[in-house]
């Protein structure tokens, strides 16, 4: 059954089923655009160390500041100078 | 799209990239549109993903679902993270994509654009996607392991040496190599030379900045960064119009080689924190925008290819480098479509971040792919420039001579330049000249800046786009360098650590700097090698590259095909043993030209004898005959995995050997259930 809206306080009307397609077209691609953006935004993150750090401040309970973000870089030092660049 | 449909949408991919490909190869006489070339790959890498990748995995590989990765089983937050998959492919790209791609396609763009195009589109499709995805999976089947540590436990101890020599071998060269192209692109350009000395101290400043001020806010760093490097790229406009500034920056090639072996070596002493990380950080930001906004102008611009699908320069004459489409097109393109350099990347960290098996699928042969259009960019970048600025660009003096002779010389050959032309070019991108500047970097950028210029700003600005692409390229090729000497010495070290156990520490400063200086004096005795060159160094520097890099994938195909006849998969051996072999056929002939080549110009010893005696300085035989010996080093250690993978395979599949693989132990996954839950 089609939902009631009120267009005015007098005059309910219902609503279009193409309307509610269109709506429920709309809301599915915001939400795979909002979606794609999370994943870029994640990509890029774990790209620049970003999650990595976070990581690190998880697994060391510890606050992010210069002296944590050293202990990281200390503890990630190896692993980034052994990691080949591609040509 | 309904289940009926789904047939007739892949008849249709399949018709139109045909009918692409039928274009680009057909087509005689007239200019085409460069998105031909980007619909012939775009529905040729759809099919085979759909079809090729998808029979592997359930074929070839039977990629199970069910199987914990690594990443789950030892999941410690650092090194093994499950991850989700487009994190891990945007990971695994950015890894995988370098100058390599973008150099290559252009030097082979002397063919004309079909040789190259069609090995790009074929190579990666058949050969280099299916490298990716099998040694990404074989190694998440074994932990993470590398590929020195597979050729060693399922071929045997000599796979595992021969392994290590050949990424040794393939840093050196390539390291070598690529700073050729950088000295080349800067040489006699205040511009271009200053605004790489920028991103120096502006990688300097983004460490200190990460560390100290925004601990971990690697992104905003990172625009900030990209910020002053803009900001260099317009003050080099100043600096090369003012005579007393232009003059300081306006260095020489042996000048600019010195410095770049110089910082090499500083480079990679620095702590990480300092210098590569920023830069690293900063050269992928400005990698991915700029390969993105590439690929932005190509499809707003639609431009012309204004190079010929065929030059005459097929019969093996070119200026750019000399030797036929077989094998030299093969060996010039190597990133684009087949790169054993990738099987170290897909051995490496992205083993680690795989959540799910089937996952590798996407991540190894789609991004390869990804990788494989890159090359395509680059070969249109190369194709819309008119082939006779582009011969002027890319040819070295030692064969066309300098201008305005060498506009003589080019347009006699039917591809018509005149100096002026050239000279107006030069101006529009702040140039004194573009005339002999080999490399392939300037010849990209200044394709590069046509298609931004008509998409962004119009002529006005295409000298600051060219100088954008030109400290795009010196961006992460000094970025390489610096990665490159210390993944060297660290594999230096790991070697002498068995000799004297001190040299092995990597902690040690006197071990670090010992090591550092020989492998900075490898690469750097083959820059000065090429820098000294009569014939522009590109000319033997790049085909031993290709060589290297082509030897190693033929590493990696081995040691993929043998475990799959380890598997039990004999009767689908020919997916890995067919690239095998095309490369086996690609190398040991250029290999073979390369060095016995009775043309001075394709062979090393033949060069070597025509200097000798024409009473050439010693040094210059010396550097034909040392290319000559690491290259028949290398097919001698390769054609010895060969035999032992052969060896292998035939006691495995006459059943005189158990047939056992060195996988990890089969565990259920958790994190479906978890996921479903």
């Amino acid at each position: 059954m089609s939902p009631i809206i009120a267009c005015s306080a007098d005059t309910p009307v219902r609503e279009k089923p193409e309307a509610r397609t269109n709506q429920a077209s709309a809301r599915a691609i915001s939400a795979a655009i909002i979606h794609s953006f999370r994943v870029l935004a994640a990509a890029l993150r774990e790209i620049f160390d970003e999650s990595a750090y976070q990581r690190f401040l998880d697994r060391s309970q510890m606050q992010s500041s210069p002296n944590a973000y050293k202990t990281f870089q200390q503890e990630n030092e190896q692993a980034k100078s052994r990691r080949p660049r591609c040509c | 799209m309904p289940k009926f449909l789904r047939p007739l949408f892949w008849i249709a991919v399949s018709l139109l990239g045909a009918l692409a490909l039928a274009t680009i190869a057909l087509h005689r006489g007239e200019q085409i549109n460069a998105l031909w070339l980007v619909v012939a790959a775009v529905s040729t890498y759809a099919v085979g993903y759909r079809f090729y990748s998808s029979f592997i995995s359930a074929k070839v590989l039977a990629l199970d679902p069910l199987r914990a990765t690594p990443a789950e089983r030892l999941d410690n937050g650092r090194d093994f993270v499950p991850t989700n998959k487009w994190v891990v492919f945007g990971h695994h790209f950015a890894a995988i994509a370098g100058p390599g791609p973008l150099v290559g396609p252009v030097l082979a763009a002397q063919f004309g654009y079909l040789p190259g195009t069609l090995w790009i589109i074929a190579g990666a499709v058949l050969g280099g996607c299916v490298q990716d995805f099998v040694i990404l999976l074989f190694s998440v089947r074994r932990d993470g392991k590398s590929l020195t540590e597979m050729a060693k436990s399922e071929i045997g101890p000599v796979g595992g040496v021969v392994a290590y020599l050949a990424v040794l071998s393939i840093i050196v060269i390539l390291l070598g190599a690529t700073a050729l192209i950088v000295v080349n692109a800067l040489k006699s350009s205040p511009w271009g030379t200053f605004t790489i000395a920028m991103t120096m101290p502006i990688a300097v400043l983004m460490g200190v900045y990460l560390r100290r001020i925004r601990p971990g806010k690697v992104l905003e760093t990172s625009i900030l960064g990209f910020g002053l490097v803009l900001a260099a790229i317009f003050a080099g406009q100043w600096v090369s119009e003012s005579p007393s500034w232009a003059a300081i920056f306006t260095l020489t090639a042996p000048t600019l080689a010195i410095l770049i072996i110089l910082y090499g070596f500083a480079a990679s002493s620095l702590p990480v924190w300092l210098l590569l990380a920023p830069r690293d950080y900063l050269s992928t930001f400005v990698k991915l925008g700029t390969i993105s906004l590439l690929a932005a102008g190509i499809v707003a611009l639609r431009p012309s290819l204004h190079m010929p699908p065929l030059t005459r320069f097929a019969d093996g004459t070119g200026p750019v480098f000399a030797g036929t489409i077989f094998p030299f097109a093969f060996i010039t393109i190597a990133c684009g479509a087949v790169s054993g350099f990738h099987s170290l990347i897909s051995s490496g960290t992205t083993p680690k971040l795989i959540r799910h098996e089937p996952e590798t699928r996407m991540v190894g042969y789609g991004g390869m792919m990804a990788e494989s259009m890159v090359a395509i960019m680059a070969m249109i970048a190369a194709s819309v420039l008119q082939p006779g600025v582009y011969f002027a660009i890319n040819s070295p003096a030692g064969i066309v001579g300098q201008a305005p002779a060498a506009a003589a010389t080019i347009s006699s050959w039917g591809f018509q330049v005149t100096a002026a032309q050239m000279a107006t070019l030069a101006h529009a991108v702040g140039e004194q000249t573009l005339f002999n500047r080999t490399g392939g970097a300037p010849a990209f950028a200044v394709g590069m800046a046509q298609i931004f210029s008509n998409t962004l700003g119009g002529q006005a600005v295409m000298a600051l786009w060219y100088h954008f692409a030109i400290m795009f390229e010196a961006l992460f090729i000094l970025t390489i360098l610096d990665a490159g000497t210390r993944v060297g010495r660290f594999m230096l070290q790991d070697a002498l650590g068995h000799i004297w156990k001190p040299l092995g520490r990597t902690s040690w400063y006197p071990s670090i700097l010992f090591t550092s200086a020989i492998i900075v004096a490898a690469w750097g005795n083959f820059l000065w090698q090429g820098i000294k060159d009569p014939l522009g160094g590109i000319n033997s520097l790049w085909p031993l590259f290709g060589i290297c890099n082509q030897l190693l994938a033929t590493v990696a195909l081995c040691v993929a095909t043998t475990i799959i006849v380890k598997m039990g998969r004999v009767r689908y051996v020919l997916v890995t043993l067919i690239p095998l072999c095309g490369l086996v056929a690609v190398t040991f002939t250029a290999s073979w030209h390369k060095i016995l080549n009775p043309n001075p110009r394709i062979g090393f010893l033949a060069h070597a004898r025509q200097l000798a005696a024409a009473g050439a300085n010693p040094r210059l035989i010396f550097n034909d005959r040392l290319d000559a010996a690491v290259t028949a080093v290398l097919v001698g250690m390769v054609a010895m995995i060969l035999i032992e993978s052969s060896r292998e395979c035939m006691r495995v599949i006459s059943g005189s050997n158990f047939a056992a693989t060195k996988e990890a132990p089969f565990v259920i996954t958790r994190l479906a259930t978890k996921e479903q839950s």
